[in-house]
């Protein structure tokens, strides 16, 4: 089986299209640095005494738009979010004059785990369907060796390319980043609102936390693209329905969820698994171990899928 | 060494094959002849079990297909069709790819295989420079890796130039009788067969035609003779009176009929004592391709 994995591992490592993919995003996430660090003066925080009382009018300003019966459910949730965190941070005397620092970096480089997730899906669409295009799934099925271990090998391939692309986008940009901004003078929490509570967290704690929390949802749309790719023997077409999937999800989910209650079984009702931490769900009523419930299912099913079908396939063109 | 019982295929409930049986012995080069679409390389396909089989079962040194496939495939190097490689990477780590798909496969046998089909100058090479020869060469390198005792080359020979064709038969039958291989070949191309062959299978719509042996398959007892004649259907009458039994072909002005070889002075003795005027008498040989053709057309008709 290890033998297995190095040879997944060598066909991905020597192909130039991987390589290009670890050099755009390194590229990415140093011009994402870049900018921030020079684009100045929006970043830096000027020294404000009065920052307390900032707050308190904010929080006045939240109060008086709740008060309104006509706010939309999205904005009352905001809102109380936002005041729940300012009254936290004027009773611990948790000041916002922070500068921007290599927390701060990281927690915006977040935003580039969709690519880490885009690079992901193209291998896990290429590596069962380009065998067939290369016509080389002939000579490596008639091995001594199971077609589910080979599958298996190449399914847990695709997730360690994933687990790599995560650990270099927060490697690089925790290095980036503290090049660029450097670690904050003083200890400073993350503040996470969760159920009408406040409670402070370690800011590398969260980072991890919203990065596991993120791999889900590539875990997830990566087996998909897998599948896919195993049935239809279609690389592009895995690579389309996935990315289309990937970006439109979340939104026609959102859309279907506001006519429909079963919208909450879609795949991505689910996949963001954030929504029970830091957030409040996307459709009322759902629970985290729905989500997780859900997210097994489809997990079960697209792997039941993909290897069933590779297991009894006919090799024939 | 490898043996069909009773195999057939039905795909969308069409029968591709029907009920196939035969077997090949170790050393010998068995030819696997057909018409395109016969079901040679579903055949194949079958034996190497990258096509699952409808009814029947392949033996393989006495192990399942079906049942034992790794137990049986362990004995078999083969290539599928053209010889399809990974492009991007060399030579050498092709076949160190398929060498850790199998067990006990050391460097030194690597570099001894590459020698054999002659590579090592190209060898750390990427494939895609290679010509396809070459790449055809480093096919049966892949397939010989584990030193197997049954070898199945679906059209080894396709699109490869004549010095390409003549290594790969070469290399076949070095291999068959030095190493007592079995060698499996499938090829709709008659005269490359005849040249590679101890032994040759015909097939037709998915059905076994006729096994036989190459030497026989061209050497018929009976040889076709043609003779040029003047009156041909006097010939004809006189050539039944003396040979009741031998069927006589009329064409225009000769006559032609499968005889042996000491009958042929009586016949033209016969015909001169009639007056016919003989212009010339000749013996037509039957190649390879006239007997396929003749047998694959008595199937049909």
């Amino acid at each position: 089986m290890l033998q297995l994995l190095r040879n997944e591992w060598l066909k991905i490592w020597k192909r130039s299209a991987t390589i290009v993919m670890i050099i755009l995003l390194l590229l990415i996430v140093g011009l994402f640095g870049a900018f921030n660090k020079y684009q100045g003066s929006g970043l830096s925080v000027p020294d404000n005494e009065n920052w307390k009382h900032g707050l308190e009018l904010e929080n006045k300003g939240y109060k008086e738009q709740l008060e309104d019966e006509g706010l939309p459910q999205e904005s009352v949730r905001y809102n109380k979010k936002e005041i729940a965190i300012n009254e936290y941070r004027i009773k611990h005397d948790i000041s916002t004059n922070v500068d921007y620092s290599v927390w701060d970096f990281i927690a915006d480089s977040t935003q580039l785990i969709s690519l880490a997730g885009l690079f992901t899906i193209i291998i896990a669409a290429g590596i069962v369907a380009n065998e067939f295009n290369w016509g080389t799934i002939k000579l490596l099925l008639i091995r001594p060796i199971n077609r589910i271990k080979i599958l298996l090998s190449k399914y847990i391939t695709v997730l360690l390319f994933g687990a790599f692309m995560l650990i270099i986008l927060f490697a690089f940009s925790f290095i980036l980043g503290s090049i660029l901004f450097g670690f904050p003078d003083e200890y400073y929490p993350y503040l996470n609102y969760y159920n009408g509570t406040v409670k402070e967290q370690s800011m590398f704690v969260h980072l991890v936390g919203y990065y596991g929390l993120n791999s889900i949802g590539i875990l997830m749309i990566t087996t998909m693209a897998f599948m896919i790719s195993t049935v239809f023997r279609n690389s592009s077409l895995a690579i389309g329905i996935s990315i289309f999937l990937m970006f439109m999800g979340s939104t026609v989910t959102f859309l279907l969820a506001n006519w429909f209650d079963w919208a909450k079984y879609l795949l991505f009702a689910n996949t963001d698994l954030t929504q029970y931490y830091e957030d409040t769900p996307l459709i009322s009523g759902m629970t985290l171990s729905f989500s997780v419930t859900m997210l097994i299912i489809y997990f079960v099913l697209f792997n039941g899928l993909a290897f069933w079908v590779f297991k009894k396939r006919d090799v024939a063109a | 060494m490898v043996e069909l019982k009773n195999v057939s295929k039905v795909i969308k409930g069409k029968k591709i094959i029907d009920s196939l049986s035969f077997d090949v012995q170790a050393g010998e080069v068995f030819g696997f002849l057909g018409p395109n679409g016969a079901g040679k390389t579903t055949t194949i396909r079958m034996i190497v079990g990258l096509i699952s089989i409808t009814d029947g079962d392949i033996y393989i040194c006495n192990e399942s297909i079906r049942k034992n496939f790794e137990n049986a495939i362990q004995h078999v190097g083969a290539i599928v069709e053209n010889p399809e490689m990974y492009k991007f990477l060399s030579g050498y780590e092709n076949l160190i790819h398929y060498a850790r798909m199998m067990k006990g496969i050391s460097k030194e046998k690597i570099m001894e295989i590459v020698d054999l089909v002659g590579l090592t100058d190209r060898i750390h090479d990427k494939v895609r420079t290679y010509s396809l020869g070459m790449r055809q060469r480093l096919g049966l390198a892949q397939s010989l890796l584990h030193d197997p005792k049954i070898l199945i080359l679906d059209e080894p020979t396709n699109g490869l130039d004549p010095s390409g064709i003549r290594e790969i038969r070469d290399h076949l039958r070095m291999l068959a009788k030095k190493r007592n291989m079995a060698v499996i070949v499938s090829s709709h191309l008659l005269s490359e067969m005849e040249m590679m062959c101890d032994r040759i299978a015909i097939i037709q719509n998915g059905c076994l035609v006729d096994v036989q042996l190459v030497k026989d398959f061209v050497e018929t007892q009976e040889h076709l003779y043609e003779i040029d004649v003047d009156n041909v259907d006097i010939a004809v009458m006189q050539i039944k009176e003396l040979l009741p039994m031998v069927q006589v072909i009329k064409k225009e002005n000769k006559i032609e009929l499968p005889i042996q070889k000491e009958q042929v002075p009586d016949i033209i003795k016969k015909l001169v004592q009639q007056d016919i005027r003989i212009f010339g008498v000749k013996e037509v040989s039957k190649t390879l391709e006239d007997r396929f053709l003749e047998i694959t057309n008595q199937r049909e008709g």
